[in-house]
């Protein structure tokens, strides 16, 4: 048990401080690195509390490719953050208006917060006891069963992501000549090249 | 305090040796893996290969890593120190680390999770953080494009290996890389999912950027790549990852598709032999098929590299994905149902 | 193996998705000149799906485990979205051509936001309702930038965007808080776990939720990307905003105030009241300055947000039949005018300014007559249509006891009045400017003279049965 607690301490620690570097640091490609110590600790966290499955697609799927795009993205973008900064004392006073405004709203939301009697029966409806499932069996019956239907119209939704992404950005340029590899395939040595006997002195 | 001996400090030691006994043979294998590729390229190429250093040049991968060695380390002024020394520990790191899950004989592992297979393929996806930082990192445009191509080619083709991956988990039923293994008792996954072999292995030899998808390290255009700029014991490091690379591609290609430690056959004089050696040939099998490869053909073109991963490879597998997943489910054949 | 879902409910919605995949194929295969094809094939598709869902209109049906709801209400207003979506389908195609924007994907695109306005209109879940939002704004996102080498066009995209995100967000900050408070995201389980009183959780909840959806109908304080975006968007796309996507997130606002959050209607009502006073004043008074008739369309589709919202501010049956015969007649006043707009072309490209309607009656005089009967409708000058539309849903708030919204929303209409009249002035009093071209596409004269009868003729003749359609998917949502 203590490992398991030093455990989490360290995770949780690592999480916090590296999600604070994220948006600290000097150097973007510093963040994105951070970020990635962050999602990778987070991985770590998922793993104590038993969802080994989730620990594992965060790792594949966050850290694997979406950070690796982002960092993709980041290194090649010469971003300069003094300059995206200079704003940033000037909107500061509304930004921090809007934040403390927020903020009073969620701690009075929170000091006066009494859940309906029914949400703890409701809360537990679809979620199977840990020792009778494994984790990856319990996330296939909620995401391709129950909601089935969400996971149909969220494929659309990214559907129309990729969509608006090519229909916005692709231009077919006129006169580039592209590879047609069945055509290269298709070639026949006689069509490109000929022998011929060349007589000294004679020249073709 | 006997408590604290049987209950922490003896299950650390036993820990701290089994990983040892995993690691040393590890790293005997990529040194002569390197020796091996040096010779089979050789024969390759009707020339002889290293054959000075000791009795058949044996002792050449020590005579390599001792001059590597006792370089020295060179950090260029404009790099970014930390990240570019961390680069290459990440990348064998990994390398290591992913062999926790790999059972080598029945019972015969470091850690047997539920989720082995998605602990390697988490393992492996992560590999690409080692080249695109050290790209970065090194401060130099060859190395910087030798970073970028990289996280590229293996982000694309981590695509098609997670279908593959996913063909072979509906034939099993199981994450769990012993029960991959066990469930090809009856006959080995290359045969009937050979396509998804083909493709397998090929990705396999674009995760691990070996030839002809060695693109990142091309020396004739990127002066050898992301780790032009590495000298010494980093760039030790990178070429130790890179290899134990290849023999954990080797292992995982094994593991999924050749039945593991399992004999061909289950009859008298082949289970006589030990699991352990099985699956060592098959991992020396594919090993020398990674050889051969390099050996025989040239580079792919950037270009055709994308087209093949994302225009070929992933539609093939992900039909192969839904008929495989048809097929179980017509006849009744799914596991655990 | 578990049993399947029962599909019958959802069949429009499932025919509508494989056709506009299919939809994609095609374009995807035959390249930029299919686009004509595409385009009539999806109208094909919108009309096939009209008729589904009016032969599966009946009874409240639920599917996908609770999360999907088809009853009358949601039969309605899916009638109501297909028919816009169908016709701006047909009228935006010359204006493709011509703004060189005719790519297979544009069809596709209205016709997943179609899909997604279906799957808003039966949500019963906090999550569908979510995915169905998502759907919808992401693909009018990319057709507001369709016109990609414009900058306007780009600019409205991005625009719509970041505050569409925004929007989002709210509605995802407040689902949030919801589901925090109820434990469930069900409409269903809400309305019964929310009956038993409420708290300030739950009420800031709905009120994100809220400010979300009136982002989505441009109410006002929420309404500022309106006018932009409308003015940047292609004429085509923004006919299709100005009708398609406000019926939907109406409907959808109505759906979700009535039904799982009915028994907070004291604790709502202020909120909906002031959205609609703000929006009809606002609405008015700002688009008297208006020079672009793009620009006066989104004000004046604001003002119409806030006359809808009145029917719901009453929270009764007869408000809720007050906001869908609104809507139905709002449908063909806007596509009409959106028609005209369409044909305002001049030497050979779009024109947008009032003053270049001036003098249409001599130049133009079918068009210069529709266009004023639109506008007359849309002031609420009796008979027309319009007249109509404002009686239910000010009955309704007198009914329902909301007097000072009623005077103020009577004198809002009467200011709106003032620009829409100046509209027909400048076309009947006004020197001619230049002639618009002839050669109009005849599916735009006919869209543009059948919407004029309709609210001319039809609708004030027919207004018992449509009244009664709208009562009837009303009264579902009141069933309890």
């Amino acid at each position: 048990m203590i490992i398991q607690a030093l455990a989490f301490y360290l995770f949780a620690a690592v999480t916090v401080l590296s999600g604070a570097m994220v948006i600290t640091a000097r150097n973007p490609v510093h963040s994105v690195l951070f970020l990635v110590l962050a999602f990778f600790s987070a991985a770590g966290l998922f793993l104590l509390i038993g969802a080994e499955f989730v620990a594992m697609i965060l790792v594949i799927v966050y850290v694997g490719a979406v950070a690796v795009l982002f960092l993709f993205v980041v290194m090649m973008l010469d971003i300069d953050f003094a300059e995206l900064r200079t704003g940033l004392l000037r909107y500061a006073p509304i930004g921090a208006l809007v934040g403390i405004v927020l903020l009073i709203e969620l701690v009075v939301a929170l000091v006066s917060w009494k859940g309906a009697s029914e949400a703890t029966a409701n809360l537990a409806v679809p979620t199977p006891p840990a020792s009778t499932t494994q984790n990856a069996v319990a996330i296939g019956e909620l995401i391709y069963t129950h909601y089935a239907y969400l996971f149909q119209a969220a494929g659309l939704v990214l559907l129309v992501a990729m969509i608006g992404a090519i229909a916005l950005t692709l231009r077919q340029r006129p006169g580039v000549r592209r590879q047609k590899i069945a055509n290269q395939n298709a070639v026949q040595p006689a069509d490109v090249a000929e022998v011929r006997k060349v007589a000294s002195r004679g020249g073709i | 305090m006997a408590e604290f001996l049987t209950g922490y400090a003896w299950p650390t030691i036993l820990i701290v040796l089994e990983i040892l006994a995993i690691i040393v043979p590890l790293l005997v294998g990529v040194a002569y893996l390197t020796y091996a590729e040096r010779r089979v390229l050789g024969a390759i190429h009707l020339r002889i290969g290293p054959n000075v250093v000791g009795p058949w040049g044996l002792l050449q991968p020590l005579a390599d890593g001792l001059k590597l060695a006792t370089k020295e380390p060179i950090i260029p002024s404009g790099s970014s120190k930390v990240i570019f020394l961390m680069a290459p520990m990440l990348t064998f790191l990994l390398a290591l680390v992913a062999w926790a899950v790999i059972p080598f004989n029945k019972g015969w592992v470091l850690a047997n999770v539920n989720v082995g297979v998605l602990y390697l393929f988490a393992i492996s996806s992560l590999g690409v953080y080692g080249i695109i930082m050290a790209g970065w990192a090194s401060n130099s445009k060859y190395a910087f494009l030798g970073g970028l191509r990289s996280a590229a080619q293996m982000v694309s083709y981590e695509v098609s290996i997670g279908l593959v991956i996913i063909t072979v988990l509906l034939c099993v039923g199981s994450m769990n890389l012993s029960d991959i293994v066990e469930a090809q008792r009856k006959v080995w996954f290359c045969l009937p999912l050979l396509p998804m072999f083909v493709v397998f292995f090929i990705s396999a030899l674009a995760e691990t950027n070996r030839p002809p998808f060695d693109l990142p390290e091309g020396e004739s255009e990127l002066v050898g790549g992301f780790n032009v700029e590495y000298s010494s014991m980093p760039f030790a490091l990178f070429f130790l990852g890179e290899y134990a690379n290849m023999i954990l591609m080797s292992g995982m290609t094994s593991i999924l598709f050749l039945g593991g430690w399992l004999p061909p056959a289950d009859i008298a004089p082949l289970n006589w032999i030990p699991g352990v050696v099985w699956f060592a040939l098959k991992i020396a099998f594919v090993l020398f098929l990674f050889l051969w490869v390099r050996g025989t053909l040239p580079r792919y073109r950037y270009d055709q590299l994308m087209r093949l991963g994302w225009k070929i490879f992933l539609p093939f597998s992900l039909i192969w994905v839904i008929l495989t997943a048809g097929f179980l489910v017509a006849f009744d054949l799914l596991p655990n149902a | 193996m578990t049993a399947l879902p029962d599909f019958a409910p959802a069949i429009p919605e499932i025919v509508l998705a494989v056709a506009s995949l299919a939809l994609l194929l095609v374009g995807a295969f035959k390249g930029d000149g299919s686009t004509r094809l595409v385009s009539w094939l999806g109208t094909a598709a919108l009309a096939v799906v009209l008729v589904l869902v009016w032969a599966n209109t009946g009874d409240k049906a639920l599917t996908f485990g609770g999360m999907f709801i088809a009853d009358r209400f949601a039969s309605f207003a899916k009638c109501l979205i297909l028919i816009a979506s169908g016709i701006t389908l047909v009228i935006s195609q010359d204006y493709l051509k011509l703004e060189r924007m005719d790519r297979p994907e544009y069809a596709v695109l209205v016709l997943l936001a179609t899909l997604g306005m279906l799957m808003l209109v039966s949500a019963n879940d906090l999550m569908s309702l979510y995915l169905g939002l998502e759907l919808m704004s992401l693909s009018l996102y990319v057709v507001a930038a369709f016109r990609r080498d414009a900058v306007k066009s780009s600019e409205a995209g991005l625009k719509y965007f970041v505050l569409g995100a925004l929007g989002s967000g709210l509605y995802l900050y407040g689902a949030s808080l919801v589901y925090g408070f109820t434990g469930t995201t069900s409409f269903t389980q809400i309305a019964t776990t929310v009956g038993n009183g409420p708290s300030i959780g739950l009420i800031a909840g709905l009120v994100f939720v809220m400010a979300s959806l009136a982002f989505k109908v441009s109410a006002v304080p929420f309404h500022m990307w309106t006018p932009d975006v409308y003015e940047g968007a292609p004429t085509s796309v923004t006919a299709f905003f100005a009708v398609a996507p406000k019926i939907a997130a109406l409907c959808l606002m109505v759906r979700v105030l009535v039904g799982p959050f009915g028994p907070l209607v004291d604790q709502w009502q202020q909120v909906v009241v002031f959205i609609s006073l703000a929006s009809m004043i606002l609405g008015s008074f700002a688009a008297v300055v208006q020079k672009n008739i793009k620009r006066l369309l989104a004000y004046s589709s604001i003002g119409h947000v806030g006359f809808a919202l009145v029917g719901l501010a009453s929270g009764t049956e007869e408000g809720v039949r007050g906001v869908l015969a609104y809507l139905a007649i709002y449908l063909f006043m806007n596509l009409g005018t959106f028609a005209c707009v369409l044909a305002m072309k001049a030497g050979g490209r779009m024109v947008e300014d009032i003053k270049d309607l001036s003098g249409l009656s001599r130049t133009n005089p079918l068009m210069a007559l529709c266009l004023a009967a639109f506008m007359f409708s849309m002031a609420g000058v009796p008979p027309l249509a319009g007249f109509f539309g404002k009686l239910y849903v000010f009955m309704a708030a007198v009914h329902a006891g909301l007097y000072a919204l009623s005077i103020i929303g009577v004198l809002a209409s009467v200011v709106a009045a003032y620009y829409y009249l100046r509209v027909v002035k400048i076309m009947y009093f006004d020197e001619p400017a230049e002639a618009f071209d002839r050669g109009q596409s005849g599916v735009i004269r006919f869209v543009m003279a059948a919407s004029a009868v309709i609210i001319a003729i039809v609708i004030p003749l027919a207004l018992q049965p449509m009244t009664h359609a709208a009562q009837a998917a009303a009264a579902t949502l009141f069933l309890g």
